[in-house]
C-alpha cells in the first residue's frame, strides 16, 4: 500500500513552506532515513528524510513550489502499484496564489456624509461646534444657531456647516456685514436692537419727543457704501428717455399669450435688464470695476439688482445675464428679488456684480441721481414711463433712463454712447430679442 | 548552542566535584629594599604627590561644602559632591601601572580615580603630545585660563596639572570650562583623551560599560586593557555580576579564536573593586552582602577564579604591585581579572553623612592608619627623601590649589552655559546627527566569506520585492522579501562596511535570532563580531554603550521589547545620556533592536515606544514595511546617535504592500522623523504607530467601501525625532484624527501626539484627536486579543463614536467619553 508523504508543519504558525530541491524522482527506490527533499520555511531550511523505504510512486509538488503543511507533496510504495485513486483524491498540492479579492458587488455607497441622526440642539445657550465648523460658518457667514448638530455630544461639525450652505443658510446681518466690509471675521450674534428708548414726555408738550433705533448690521453697511461711493468717486449722471411702444407692446402679448407658457410675469423691468446685458458687453468701461487704478473689465454681464426689503437695499447680482433668455433672466431677478426679502442671500450671491440696475420707476420717479455701488463704474436708474408728444402731435410712451457714472474711469461721450445704444435697443426690443 | 560543543549526557552525571585554589588576600611583603630596584626617588615621591593632590582637592570640596570657605576663598557647590578622603593610595596604586591606552571607568566617587588616571598619564605622556592634547581640546578653552599661570613656566606637565585639576573642578562647579561643558558634574566627570572614560551615578552603572570597551578592544585588535572600578555596594546590584559574567563568557576563549584564525585571548578588562566596606550606610562586610569579601566573587564566575586577590589599598605599593600582575595577565590573554583593593573612605558619604552607622572609633583608627601619612614617614625613615621635602610638595599642592579654586569660580574665565544668549546650546547637544558610514574606512572588515556567496544573500535574490504581481494579485507569503528579510539586507551590508561593526544578543548565532532575522549571518561572520550573548540584557546594552564609547558601532538585540525593564538603567541612563553629558565628545552609534511580542500573553507582547521615547537622547523608530525598515535601519546604522529600534512579530513577513517599485535592493535611507502617508484621503486622518497601520488600513478599506467615508493613513515611522508637517497638513484637511498604535492607551506615544495636534492644528479640528490604543490591561491570551489590541471594527467604531457619527454603523465597542471616565476612576 502507497504511503503518502505530507509537509511537515515546523511550528504552528507556519502554514505553508517552500520545496527548496528535491533529492529523489519518480521511480529511485528510497530506503528509510534517505532525504526525500529539501524544504524552508520563512525562518528556517529543513530536510525531508523517507520515513519508508519503496519506490518514489508520485511526486506531486516541484522544486519552488509553495505546499501548504500536512499536504501530500509524494507518495511512496511498491513499484508498479496503482495510485491514481490516491492521487485523485488527494488535493492539488500547489498551493494557489490567492486571488486578487473580489470586490463585493457595488453596495450603496450612499454618502455617509449626512448627518446620522438629527441631532437634538446643544442644552442651555451654549452652542457646541468644532474650531473647524466654527471657522467655516464664520468665512460662509452661516447663521450657528440655526444649523442642525451632527457631531457627537450635539456638536456642530464641518459637515453641518456645509449642509447649512447647501441648503441655502440664513446669513445674519452681523455676517453679511462683515463680509461686505471686506472682513471675514464676524461676531457670532446678531446684535440685539437696543430697546428703543422712551424719553420721558416733557410735561405737558412732546413737540420735542423721539424714539432713538441705532442702525442695524445692514443699514450701517448702506451708509458705509453710499458715502464712500460718493466721497471717492466723480459720479454725474446723464438722463435719456426712449420710446417704450415696442416694449409695452410686447408685455401686453406676453400678458395676454405668455401665461400657458409661463412667461406672463416678465416685466418692463426684467426687459431692462435683458437690454442692458446685450448692450453692456459692447462698452466695456461700463461693465467694469475700478479697484485703486486699475479697471477690472468683466467677461460676463453680471448685473447687479437694486431690491428693495425690509432690512433695507440689497443688491443680489444676476450673474452671466447676457448668456440668459428673457425668461431665465426674468425668473433668476425674481428669485434674487424673492431671497434678498426672506434674507437668504449669501454673500456670494451679493458680490461680483459689473453693473448695477435700480428701479424706481414704480414710484412714480421720472428721473434721479443713482448711486455708483463700488468698485462698479456705473448704474442705471429705471425710471417712470411718461407720455411725451411727437412732433406729428402724438404722443408715445417714454421711460426714463438715469445713467450714472463715475467719470475717472469714462468719460462723458462713451457714457452716452451706451446709453444711446440702450435705447435703441429698448426701442426696438422686438429686434433685439430677434439677435 | 554551538555544535561543536557536545554535551554528553554520559559526562554530565559523572561524580566529581569542584576545585577551587586559595585566593590571596594582602600578601604583598616587599620591603623598601626590594622596592628601591623598581622606583627611583622621582617616582617615589610622584606617588606621594599625586596622593597628597587628591587629597587636597577633595579637602578643598570638603571644606567648600561644609564651610562654604577653602583657605579663605568663600564659594558655595550646591551640587553633588562624593568624596573618596582616605582611598587615595588605591587610586595613585592602580593608575601608575596604566598606560594611555588603558582606559578606566569609575564611579559615582571617582575624583580620586579621574586625577590619579590624569596625572599618570601626564607623566606618561609625550610633552609636544601633551601640549597638543590640551591645545586643541574644546579649541583650547580649558588651555586658555590656565596657560601662562603655572608656577613652572615652560613645563608642560606642570601645566598639564592645572589643566587637569582646573577642568575637573571646572567641570564639578558646572562651568563652560570644565571638561564636559559643566553638562557632566561631579559624578560624570572624565577626559577622553587621557584614558579616563565616564565615572557613573548609577551605582554599579559602569561595569557593563567598561565591559564593552573592553569588547571594542577585544573586537578590533585594539592595544590596552580597561579598568572598571567600582566600589564594593556595586557588586550587589545585577549589571556588575551580570559584566563579570559576560566578560567571562567561555566562548572567548573556546569559540572566537576559530581554529587559529583569530585570537583566542580573554577579555582584556579589570574589574576592580574599592571595598571600603560601605555602600552608603549599609555595611557589605557584614551587613548587606554574604561574600565577607568582594574578592570570593572571582570564584563564582570562571574556572580562572578571575584570578582575584584582596590587596592592601592603603600601601600605593601594595596596589602597583598587584595591578601591574593583573594587568600582565590581561594583556597575555588572561583576562578578565578581579582584583579587590581594601581601602577606607574616612570623608562622609557626602557632607551631609553624619555617619550614624560607625563608630567615632573605627574612624579614628582609620585617620590613624592614613595611607599618605604613612607612606611619608616609611619614605622618611626609608631615606628617600626629607620630610622637608615632603613638606615642600604639600606646600606648592596647597599653592596650586588654591589657584585652582580661585580660577574654577571666576565667573568670568570660567563662565556657565548662558542659556540666554544661546538658548539652543543644550538643545545642540542632545543628538550628533552625523552620518557616517563607516567608523574605520581604513581597515577591512573581518568576514568569512564573500557576501554573494552568503545562502541567505542567495535565497532573497529569489524573493518577491513588491507584494502584488504585475496582475495586482497578492503573491503568496513565502515567496515574498519581508521585514525581517529588509532588517537582514541593511545589517549585513553594513557587516561589510564598517568592520567595527558588532552584533550580539541571546540566540543569535546558530539560530539566527528568535525570529530569524539574522538567519545567514552566523554562515558570515567570525564569533568576535556577532555571538551569543547570556541572559544579561543589562550587560548586553551596557555593553553597547561602552563599545560605541570606545569608539565602534554595536547592534544589540533584546528578544522581546517586553526585557526594556531588564536593562532600565543602561538604556535610559547610560545609552541616552552620554552624547549630552559629555558635551557632544562621545558618539553613540548603538542600534537597540526590539521586537514587540504577538500571541505570547503579558509579558511577551508590549508595545514600550512609551518609555523610550520619554526619555531625552534616544531616537525612536517603529517601522511596519520591509521599505521602511531597510530605509530606517540604514538611516540608524549610519547616524551616531542611539537608536531604540521596535520592531513587530506580528509583520515579519509581511511583503512590500506600498512601495511599488519593491524594496530597492541598493543602498538607501528613510530619514528619521519623516512619516509617511501610506494612504491617501480627504476626510478623516488614521495616524498609525507600528503594526497596527494594516489594520488601519483595512479600517479605511471599510470607511470607504461600506459609507464612502475617504481615511487618509498615516504611518509615524519614526517617533523620536517627529516631523509634525505631513500630520497637520493632513489634520488641516481632513479635520479629524484618531492615533491608533498596540501600545496601552495611557500615556502613550499617541497620547503626547494626539495632545501636540490640538496644539498645533486646533483651529483646523472638527473633533477632538481621538487615540485608540490598548486597553490598560495585562494583554491577554491571542484568543482574546481583539478585545486588547486595537481593530479595524474598533477603528470605525471609535471614529463614528467620537469624530463624525456614522449612519448607519453599530459598534461593537464602547469607546465613549463617559466609558473613558468610568476606566479611568478605576485606574483602567
Amino acid at each position: 500500500m502507497a504511503q503518502p508523504v505530507i509537509m511537515p508543519r515546523q511550528g504552528q504558525s507556519v502554514e505553508s513552506c517552500i520545496i527548496t530541491a528535491w533529492n529523489k524522482k519518480v521511480g529511485d527506490t528510497v530506503a528509510e532515513g534517505d532525504i526525500l527533499f529539501s524544504y524552508e520555511t520563512d525562518k528556517s531550511s529543513f530536510d525531508e528524510p523517507a520515513q519508508v523505504s519503496g519506490t518514489i510512486l508520485a511526486i506531486l509538488a516541484n522544486d519552488g513550489d509553495v505546499v501548504p503543511c500536512l499536504d501530500t507533496v509524494c507518495y511512496i510504495g511498491e513499484a508498479g502499484e496503482d495510485i491514481s485513486a490516491l492521487v485523485n483524491a488527494a488535493a492539488p498540492a500547489q498551493e494557489e496564489a490567492p486571488k486578487a479579492e473580489e470586490k463585493p458587488a457595488a453596495e450603496a455607497t450612499a454618502p455617509a456624509a449626512a448627518p446620522a441622526v438629527v441631532a437634538t440642539k446643544a442644552e442651555g445657550d451654549i452652542i457646541r461646534i468644532s474650531p473647524r465648523a466654527k471657522n467655516l460658518a464664520l468665512k460662509t457667514g452661516v447663521d450657528m444657531t440655526k444649523v442642525v448638530p451632527s457631531g457627537p455630544h450635539g456638536r456642530i461639525i464641518e459637515r453641518d456647516i456645509n449642509i447649512a450652505l447647501d441648503a441655502g443658510f440664513v446669513a445674519n446681518a452681523a455676517a453679511v456685514e462683515a463680509f461686505l466690509a471686506g472682513n471675514p471675521i464676524i461676531t457670532e450674534q446678531e446684535e440685539a436692537p437696543v430697546a428703543a428708548a422712551a424719553v420721558a414726555a416733557p410735561l405737558a408738550d412732546d413737540v420735542l419727543a423721539y424714539t432713538e433705533e441705532p442702525f442695524t448690521g445692514i443699514r450701517k453697511v448702506i451708509a458705509r457704501q453710499m458715502h464712500a461711493s460718493l466721497s471717492e468717486m466723480a459720479q454725474l449722471t446723464l438722463n435719456a428717455s426712449f420710446d417704450a411702444t415696442a416694449m409695452m407692446n410686447f408685455r401686453a402679448t406676453l400678458k395676454a399669450n405668455g401665461e400657458a407658457l409661463g412667461l406672463g410675469k416678465i416685466s418692463l423691468n426684467d426687459m431692462v435688464l435683458y437690454a442692458v446685458s446685450r448692450t453692456l458687453p459692447n462698452h466695456p468701461t461700463l461693465n467694469a470695476n475700478v479697484v485703486g487704478d486699475t479697471f477690472r473689465y468683466f467677461k460676463h454681464a453680471n448685473i447687479g439688482m437694486a431690491v428693495d426689503t425690509e432690512r433695507g437695499l440689497l443688491v443680489p447680482t444676476i450673474f452671466a445675464a447676457e448668456k440668459m433668455s428673457l425668461a431665465e433672466i426674468s425668473a433668476a431677478a425674481k428669485g434674487a428679488a424673492g431671497k434678498a426679502r426672506d434674507g437668504k442671500l449669501s454673500p456670494d450671491e451679493m458680490s461680483g456684480g459689473s453693473f448695477t440696475v435700480t428701479n424706481l420707476g414704480s414710484m412714480g420717479v421720472e428721473s434721479f441721481t443713482p448711486v455708483i455701488n463700488p468698485p462698479q463704474t456705473a448704474i442705471l436708474g429705471v425710471c417712470s414711463i411718461t407720455y411725451k408728444l411727437r412732433a406729428d402731435g402724438t404722443t408715445y410712451p417714454a421711460m426714463g433712463l438715469s445713467l450714472t457714472f463715475d467719470h475717472r474711469a469714462v468719460d462723458g461721450a462713451p457714457a452716452a454712447r451706451f446709453l444711446a445704444d440702450l435705447c435703441k435697443a429698448l426701442e426696438n426690443f422686438g429686434l433685439l430679442l430677434a439677435k | 548552542m554551538p555544535k561543536s560543543q557536545y554535551v554528553d549526557p554520559g559526562k554530565v552525571f559523572l561524580p566529581g566535584s569542584i576545585k577551587f585554589t586559595d585566593i590571596p588576600s594582602c600578601q604583598y611583603k616587599k620591603t623598601l629594599a626590594q622596592e628601591k630596584k623598581i622606583y627611583t626617588k622621582d617616582d617615589f615621591l610622584r606617588i606621594y604627590r599625586d596622593m597628597r593632590i587628591i587629597r587636597e582637592f577633595e579637602t578643598m570640596l570638603n571644606d567648600i561644602k561644609v564651610k562654604s570657605e577653602y583657605n579663605g576663598i568663600k564659594y558655595n557647590n550646591p551640587g553633588p559632591a562624593h568624596l573618596s578622603i582616605g582611598q587615595e593610595a588605591s587610586a595613585v596604586g592602580e593608575a601608575y601601572c596604566l598606560d594611555i591606552n588603558d582606559f578606566t571607568f569609575g564611579s559615582h566617587r571617582s575624583h580620586g580615580e579621574i586625577l590619579a588616571k590624569g596625572l599618570s598619564s601626564i607623566h606618561k605622556l609625550d610633552e609636544t603630545e601633551l601640549y597638543d592634547i590640551m591645545k586643541e581640546f574644546f579649541g583650547g578653552d580649558i588651555l586658555k585660563v590656565v596657560e601662562g599661570r603655572q608656577e613652572k613656566q615652560g613645563d608642560v606637565r606642570d601645566l598639564a596639572i592645572d589643566f587637569l585639576l582646573y577642568g575637573a573642578l571646572a567641570e564639578i562647579f558646572a562651568r563652560t570650562t570644565g571638561f564636559n561643558r559643566g553638562l557632566g558634574g561631579s559624578m560624570h566627570a572624565f577626559f577622553i583623551p587621557f584614558g579616563i572614560f565616564p565615572n557613573n551615578a548609577i551605582v554599579g552603572g559602569a561595569a557593563p560599560v567598561a565591559l564593552g570597551a573592553a569588547l571594542y578592544k577585544r573586537a578590533n585588535h585594539k592595544k590596552g586593557i580597561v579598568v572598571a572600578n567600582s566600589g564594593d555596594g556595586a557588586t550587589g546590584r545585577g549589571p556588575v555580576l551580570e559584566a563579570l559574567n559576560m566578560a567571562s563568557m567561555r566562548q572567548i576563549t573556546e569559540l572566537w579564536g576559530m581554529d587559529g584564525k583569530y585570537s583566542d585571548g580573554g577579555m582584556p578588562i579589570l574589574f576592580n573593586v574599592f571595598n571600603n566596606f560601605y555602600g552608603m550606610g549599609g555595611q557589605t562586610q557584614g551587613e548587606t552582602m554574604g561574600y565577607d569579601t568582594p574578592a570570593r566573587l572571582g570564584a563564582g564566575f570562571s574556572a580562572s577564579q578571575l584570578h582575584a586577590e584582596r590587596v592592601n589599598g592603603y600601601d600605593p605599593l601594595a596596589v602597583i604591585d598587584a595591578t601591574t600582575r593583573k594587568k600582565e595577565l590581561l594583556l597575555a590573554g588572561k583576562g578578565p581579572a578581579l582584583l579587590e583593593v581594601a581601602t577606607y573612605r574616612i570623608s562622609g558619604h557626602s557632607p551631609s553623612d553624619s555617619s550614624t552607622y560607625r563608630t567615632p572609633e573605627e574612624i579614628e583608627a582609620w585617620k590613624e592608619a592614613c595611607p599618605i601619612a604613612a607612606y611619608r614617614k616609611k619614605m622618611v625613615e626609608g631615606g628617600i627623601a626629607s620630610d622637608e621635602e615632603f613638606a615642600a610638595i604639600e606646600e606648592s599642592i596647597v599653592r596650586r590649589m588654591e589657584k585652582i579654586c580661585k580660577l574654577s569660580i571666576d565667573d568670568e574665565l570660567s563662565p556657565r552655559m548662558d542659556l540666554d544668549k544661546d538658548p539652543a546650546m543644550i538643545s545642540s547637544l542632545m543628538f550628533s546627527n552625523n552620518n557616517v558610514k563607516s567608523l574605520e574606512p581604513d581597515r577591512e572588515p573581518d568576514v568569512l566569506m564573500a557576501k554573494e556567496e552568503n545562502p541567505r544573500v542567495k535565497q532573497l535574490k529569489t524573493k518577491a520585492r513588491y507584494a502584488y504581481d504585475e496582475k495586482g494579485a497578492p503573491i503568496p507569503k513565502i515567496k515574498l522579501f519581508g521585514v525581517r528579510d529588509a532588517i537582514f539586507e541593511s545589517i549585513l551590508d553594513k557587516f561589510y562596511e564598517d568592520p567595527t561593526t558588532i552584533a550580539y544578543g541571546e540566540d543569535n548565532r546558530d539560530w539566527g535570532g528568535a525570529f530569524a532575522v539574522y538567519r545567514g549571518l552566523t554562515e558570515a561572520l567570525p564569533y568576535h563580531r556577532f555571538f551569543n550573548a547570556p541572559i544579561s540584557e543589562s550587560a548586553i546594552v551596557g555593553s553597547a554603550v561602552g563599545y560605541a564609547m570606545a569608539g565602534g558601532r554595536a547592534i544589540v538585540e533584546l528578544m522581546y521589547a517586553d526585557f526594556i525593564g531588564c536593562a532600565g538603567d543602561e538604556i535610559f541612563n547610560q545609552l541616552s545620556k552620554w552624547q549630552s553629558m559629555s558635551a557632544g565628545i562621545l558618539k553613540m552609534p548603538v542600534v537597540i533592536r526590539v521586537s514587540v511580542g504577538s500571541k505570547y500573553g503579558a509579558q511577551h507582547s508590549q508595545d514600550w515606544t512609551a518609555l523610550t521615547a520619554h526619555i531625552p537622547g534616544l531616537k525612536v523608530c517603529f517601522p511596519s514595511t520591509p521599505y521602511d525598515a531597510k530605509g530606517l535601519m540604514n538611516a540608524a546604522l549610519a547616524g551616531t546617535d542611539p537608536v531604540i529600534f521596535f520592531e513587530s512579530q506580528r509583520i515579519y513577513d509581511k511583503g512590500e504592500e506600498f512601495h511599488k517599485e519593491g524594496v530597492p535592493t541598493e543602498y538607501y535611507e528613510v530619514p528619521f522623523g519623516e512619516p509617511d502617508v501610506k494612504r491617501e484621503g480627504k476626510d478623516v486622518t488614521i495616524l498609525t504607530i507600528g503594526a497596527v497601520l494594516y489594520r488601519a488600513m483595512d479600517a479605511a478599506k471599510i470607511l470607504e467601501e461600506k459609507y464612502g467615508i475617504s481615511a487618509e493613513v498615516i504611518d509615524t515611522r519614526s517617533i523620536v525625532p517627529f516631523n509634525y508637517d505631513k500630520v497637520l497638513e493632513s489634520v488641516k484637511k481632513t479635520g479629524r484624527v484618531i492615533i491608533v498604535g498596540d501600545a496601552v492607551d495611557r500615556n502613550s506615544v499617541m497620547r503626547d501626539m494626539a495632545s501636540n495636534i490640538t496644539e498645533m492644528a486646533f483651529d483646523y479640528l472638527d473633533a477632538p484627536p481621538v487615540v485608540f490604543g490598548s486597553r490598560n490591561w495585562i494583554t491577554p491570551a491571542f484568543e482574546l486579543e481583539k478585545y486588547f489590541f486595537p481593530q479595524a471594527e474598533g477603528i470605525v467604531d471609535v471614529i463614528s463614536q467620537k469624530l463624525m457619527p456614522i449612519q448607519g454603523h453599530v459598534s461593537t465597542i464602547n469607546e465613549s467619553e463617559i466609558e473613558h471616565i468610568e476606566r479611568n476612576k478605576k485606574g483602567l
